[in-house]
């Protein structure tokens, strides 16, 4: 399937690429990614760039590979995620290591939300967020999501589920900011 | 929705397809079971979707992969058979695994040596191996039906599984072992002995 190509002021989501292994794995062998299932080996961090490839022409959606425009970089992995065992859609980002600070993960996640209801035509979406992880967390706050409890994961263990403004919240109730 | 380019192959009674995803609960239903052990299984819920969406894009990332083994006639699966070459594999792998119901009617054999020649002949491939768990001995006699041979001084993927070396093209080209194939897999669609009822007690 073809995966779409979204552009922000500083980033360019685009379609995930071998050429992005390096980097994918250099933040999945680092004490980075222990939040989102990590450290994990060259070769397990190989088949999870293959399982975000494979997501999207079993679900018609999921995570791109987020370049920051100028450099041409990858500066995270962000978008929609849903493998089989997830307890409904959800909005993710990972920032590649060295990519934190600037607000990025906001503005890919921001873009991705506004594909997942305009494009895909979703009606509300959830991000999880692992208990410790307060910077992830933080990128849900501002994105307008709220707490809503918890989830066990059979893998990633304890999880916080933070809902999103649906369409409507976003359109009626004066929240541009996060827009 | 398909993933992108991945051929399709036809052979006596399979078709082969890049696997979909009305295929996953049979992938699922046999990756969580026993019958998984020889591959990393058995896999829970989430394990097995993120292997099934790995299986795809691995077509993405390498230009081939693992097909999804289709009955000709009736569409229902059988199992998977194709290429196989995650990070960490010394060298392309031929591989191949069956539904559990479906074993012992030569689908694997006719996926397999399907797969194989279509690597040799239309991506170029000049050899492959099998990386088998030594106690997988339905999966060692398989290789060995593909005229594959046990190759002690090849680099394994951790040491705990033997490598069979298939035949290159040139050796298998029009070779009694390519021919045995053909006459095994044709023996398997139209027996030469056929039972002509049952016993009635």
């Amino acid at each position: 399937m073809l995966i779409p190509t979204i552009s922000t002021p500083r980033l360019t989501l685009r379609a995930p690429e071998t050429g992005d292994f390096p980097d994918f794995a250099a933040f999945y062998a680092s004490e980075r990614s222990k939040f989102v299932g990590g450290p994990a080996t060259e070769e397990q961090s190989w088949r999870m760039l293959a399982t975000e490839l494979g997501h999207w022409p079993l679900r018609g959606y999921g995570r791109w590979a987020v370049e920051e425009t100028e450099t041409g970089k990858l500066a995270g992995i962000i978008g929609l995620w849903n493998p089989n065992g997830w307890p409904e859609p959800e909005l993710g980002w990972d920032l590649m290591n060295g990519f934190e600070g600037k607000g990025y993960a906001t503005e890919a996640a921001l873009a991705a939300r506004e594909y997942a209801y305009d494009s895909l035509g979703w009606t509300t979406t959830i991000s999880l967020v692992s208990p410790a992880n307060d910077g992830s967390r933080n990128v849900a706050k501002r994105m307008g999501a709220t707490f809503e409890g918890m989830f066990e994961h059979e893998r990633h263990g304890t999880l916080e589920i933070w809902r999103h403004p649906s369409p409507e919240d976003l359109t009626a109730g004066g929240m541009e900011a996060y827009a | 929705m398909p993933a992108q380019n991945i051929p399709t192959i036809e052979t006596n009674r399979l078709i082969l397809r890049g696997p979909e995803a009305e295929d996953y609960p049979d992938f699922k239903a046999t990756f969580s079971s026993y019958r998984a052990r020889f591959m990393g299984g058995p896999l829970n819920t989430y394990e097995a979707w993120m292997l099934y969406a790995a299986e795809i894009g691995h077509w993405q990332i390498h230009g081939f992969g693992m097909w999804m083994i289709h009955d000709k006639v009736t569409d229902e699966t059988y199992g998977m058979a194709g290429g196989w070459m995650p990070a960490g594999w010394p060298e392309k792998e031929i591989a191949w695994i069956i539904w559990p119901d479906a074993a012992g009617r030569g689908y694997a054999l006719e996926a397999t040596h399907a797969a194989r020649n279509y690597f040799y002949n239309q991506q170029g491939w000049d050899g492959a191996v099998s990386y088998i768990d030594p106690k997988n001995l339905d999966s060692i006699r398989l290789a060995e039906r593909l005229g594959a041979a046990k190759d002690k001084d090849a680099n394994t993927i951790d040491g705990n599984d033997a490598v069979y070396r298939h035949p290159s093209p040139d050796a298998l080209k029009d070779s009694q072992i390519a021919h045995g194939i053909e006459m095994e897999i044709s023996h398997y669609a139209d027996p030469l002995f056929k039972p002509k009822g049952w016993a009635l007690d």
